[in-house]
């Protein structure tokens, strides 16, 4: 201090946690999920990489999307494949979904008073053949549900998905029905439309897409042929089987 | 215990994180200042002019908040233009170092601006004012200020002599401010100076690559470089290495 | 006791209210800011100015194409960046006083009396009015280029840039910019200093606005490059007549009819 006096006592924190932005979303049908995630990561107004996956396979019928903070992110998906890998070994089979759904909770409770800043979608097919989405806060609480958006964007999609996934506020028009689950083209559509309207009114959304499509054991690829540049990751063609199919999302 | 802790500057606001000087000798008066202006840590402007022009022959260095120093300047360069109409005649260094402090002292919780003021008049001939912090008002054979100035107080006391010429006197103020500016992080860039003396003011300018140097580890360079030279002839003393 | 007059200028009447209302932590609602790339470059016969043409409100897009470069006179216009109301209105009204201070002088405006105007402007309020300007324009004494600071200093500056793509397109400049470019070369090095802000800077986006002033001529090259484009949407989102559902029918006629009947005739008007 200019007077000689010493300055008040002042407090410093050091904060281990980033806001890395970004949004993932995903959408169970009948017998396939599909389960997506821009690339973009960024801090602050500046862009950290324009590819940075937020989309991981597990499995060949299990898919996990994390949000949040990407340092927090990438280490609990390393450690989900790990624990998956291990139970492969004693088991000599892949973890049922809602298993790794459960699996995820007690992963997730157990850093209960220093948590992984993450939100994780975890979709993928029930061993009874249905397509399963599985939403997570960071501490651990978790629940079965039909579509879930998260992210930078969730207020953004969330109510469109509520909308088109789940008719919220449409009205029947007389002599009309609704189909119980959408067609898996009609999910892709709707999920690429989600990101390139987010990316247009989000500044923390763009870059890229990354859709996986886990299509149910013995159901055909209709509804994938028609969609460009569709590729399998697929490593035992006997179960269920898993795609990605990438997209350019604006880079502004 | 509550103080105001004038080196705090509002959020945001662009700095004069500066070095200032201002010499008097014989014939008249050497002012100097670097060129960096900054908003934290980004150079806003690395060609900044410090110097600024308050009357024909009074110059005045400014430290501190740019807004602040900027906006005493040119109300004290309004005085003393109304204050030559008004009388006929130039105004001393002496007045507009009194207008300086009256700004400076009273809103003294508003400001934060060290200003050197300095210049030639008829009745005193070259003189320097200091007007740091708080508003005070001290007439100094020479004076330095700004962020960059606490570096280079000991190389001034042991270096300035009294009955310089002009050249001496641009020597040490281009030393003085290549030595702060090496040493502080929020001045550099380039240095400007003017000679104000009873004929003229002269502007003057070093470049950023043109700086008087000091030692800067070429000693410890050096004594490696020899060591290299000997590996290159490894062939012949194969042995030594 | 409120008065039915309001004075000219700021209204500061609710001021305590609102302080109060923030200390019981009710946050004040956000200001739509310009988190922008804006620039400004000195050429062979004049100045170019550039803005990219995105607003936004924290991480949300407010505005896809707004513009970010004002009118100041024929011969000055102004980038502003930071909140956009505050741009919007010292802007206006620099303006407005630049050009009454034409008509009283008779002499064509000058940069600098439009740029002393904005600081001094900018000083009085200290900072609380979060105008950061780009100021640029030909006059008698030739083309001029200052940034002004929201607590109002000012630089003078061949090439200059502001708001928070700044950094990406000073890099820009710092490495293409030299003396005595032509027209072309200027503009070209405007878009790219714009389109680093646009591409690697959050807080701007869309497109290239410009702006090109000569001594003669003064041109606003208003969306002078869109390199983002909508895309196509997949599907069409027209929801089928009846999807709102409605509790109540009331349907009401906007047509008001009146029978007038004439109860005197009037006398004839004198018309002689």
């Amino acid at each position: 201090m200019p007077d000689g006096s010493y300055a008040h006592p002042q407090q410093r924190q050091f904060n281990p946690y980033t806001e890395n932005g970004g949004t993932i979303l995903a959408i169970a049908g009948a017998d396939f999920t599909v389960i997506a995630g821009d690339t973009r990561q960024s801090e602050g107004y500046s862009i950290q990489t324009r590819y940075a996956p937020k989309v991981f396979r597990l499995t060949d019928r299990a898919v996990l999307a994390v949000n949040g903070f990407a340092a927090d992110g990438n280490m609990f998906v390393k450690k989900v494949k790990q624990r998956l890998e291990w139970y492969r070994h004693a088991h000599a089979k892949d973890m049922p979904l809602r298993a790794i759904a459960r699996l995820i909770q007690t992963m997730l409770y157990a850093q209960r008073f220093f948590p992984y800043y993450v939100y994780n979608i975890l979709g993928g097919i029930e061993e009874d053949g249905s397509g399963a989405v599985y939403s997570f806060d960071p501490v651990g609480s978790y629940e079965r549900e039909a579509c879930r958006a998260a992210g930078a964007a969730q207020s953004l999609v969330q109510p469109f998905l509520d909308n088109q996934i789940y008719f919220k506020n449409q009205q029947l028009p007389p002599g009309q029905t609704r189909p119980l689950h959408l067609s898996l083209s009609d999910v892709l559509s709707i999920v690429i439309d989600s990101f390139t309207s987010a990316t247009e009114r989000h500044i923390e959304v763009g870059d890229g897409l990354e859709i996986y499509v886990v299509l149910a054991k013995g159901r055909g690829p209709q509804g994938l042929e028609a969609v460009r540049g569709a590729q399998e990751l697929t490593t035992n063609a006997e179960g269920d089987r898993v795609f990605i199919v990438r997209r350019e999302l604006k880079k502004d | 215990m509550q103080t105001v802790d004038m080196q705090q500057l509002k959020s945001g606001e662009v700095n004069l994180g500066t070095s200032i000087m201002a010499v008097q000798f014989r014939d008249g008066v050497v002012v100097g200042a670097d060129s960096r202006t900054t908003t934290g840590s980004y150079i806003a402007n690395r060609v900044t002019d410090k110097l600024t022009h308050i009357h024909d022959r009074i110059y005045c260095c400014r430290s501190g908040s740019a807004a602040d120093t900027q906006a005493i300047a040119d109300i004290v360069h309004y005085h003393l233009q109304m204050l030559t109409q008004q009388s006929g005649e130039r105004p001393t260094v002496h007045i507009a170092g009194n207008v300086f402090q009256k700004l400076c002292y009273e809103n003294k919780d508003a400001l934060s601006a060290g200003i050197i003021v300095a210049g030639w008049d008829k009745d005193a001939g070259p003189s320097v004012y200091n007007i740091p912090l708080g508003g005070g008002l001290f007439r100094q054979p020479w004076a330095i200020g700004g962020s960059g100035s606490t570096y280079v107080y000991g190389y001034c006391d042991a270096t300035y002599q009294e009955g310089w010429g002009r050249d001496e006197t641009v020597n040490f103020v281009k030393n003085t401010l290549s030595l702060a500016m090496s040493r502080d992080g929020s001045s550099g860039g380039v240095i400007r100076m003017c000679v104000i003396t009873e004929d003229k003011v002269e502007r003057l300018f070093v470049p950023g690559n043109e700086l008087p140097k000091f030692w800067e580890g070429e000693e410890v360079l050096k004594l490696i470089a020899p060591v290299k030279k000997r590996h290159e002839f490894t062939d012949d003393m194969a042995v030594e290495v | 006791m409120n008065s039915v007059y309001s004075g000219p200028g700021f209204d500061f009447a609710n001021t305590a209210r609102n302080s109060f209302l923030e200390s019981r932590g009710l946050p004040l609602p956000k200001a739509t800011s310009t988190g922008t790339t804006i620039v400004g470059c000195l050429f062979k016969d004049g100045i170019v100015l550039g803005a990219d043409t995105r607003a936004t409100t924290g991480p949300i897009v407010a505005d896809k194409n707004c513009e970010k470069i004002h009118f100041i006179a024929d011969n000055i216009r102004c980038c502003g960046a930071g909140t956009a109301a505050d741009t919007e209105f010292s802007t206006a009204l620099i303006a407005s006083n630049i050009e009454m201070h034409a008509l009283s002088t008779g002499r064509k405006p000058r940069v600098v009396t439009a740029m002393t105007m904005l600081k001094q402007m900018l000083f009085r309020y200290q900072g609380n009015i979060g105008a950061a300007l780009v100021l640029g324009g030909v006059d008698a004494d030739g083309p001029h280029l200052f940034t002004i600071h929201p607590h109002g200093s000012t630089d003078k500056l061949p090439y200059v840039t502001m708001g928070s793509g700044s950094l990406a397109a000073m890099a820009v400049f710092e490495s293409g910019w030299k003396q005595n470019m032509t027209r072309e070369e200027a503009l070209d090095l405007v878009t790219a200093a714009v389109s680093a802000g646009i591409f690697n800077d959050l807080g701007s986006g869309s497109n290239v606005d410009a702006c090109v002033i000569t001594a003669s001529h003064t041109e606003m090259l208003r969306n002078f490059v869109k390199p983002n484009e909508r895309v196509q949407k997949e599907r069409s989102y027209k929801f089928a007549r009846g999807t709102t559902a409605w509790k109540k029918e009331d349907i009401r006629d906007l047509i008001i009819t009146e029978d007038i009947t004439v109860i005197r005739e009037g006398e004839a008007m004198d018309i002689s």
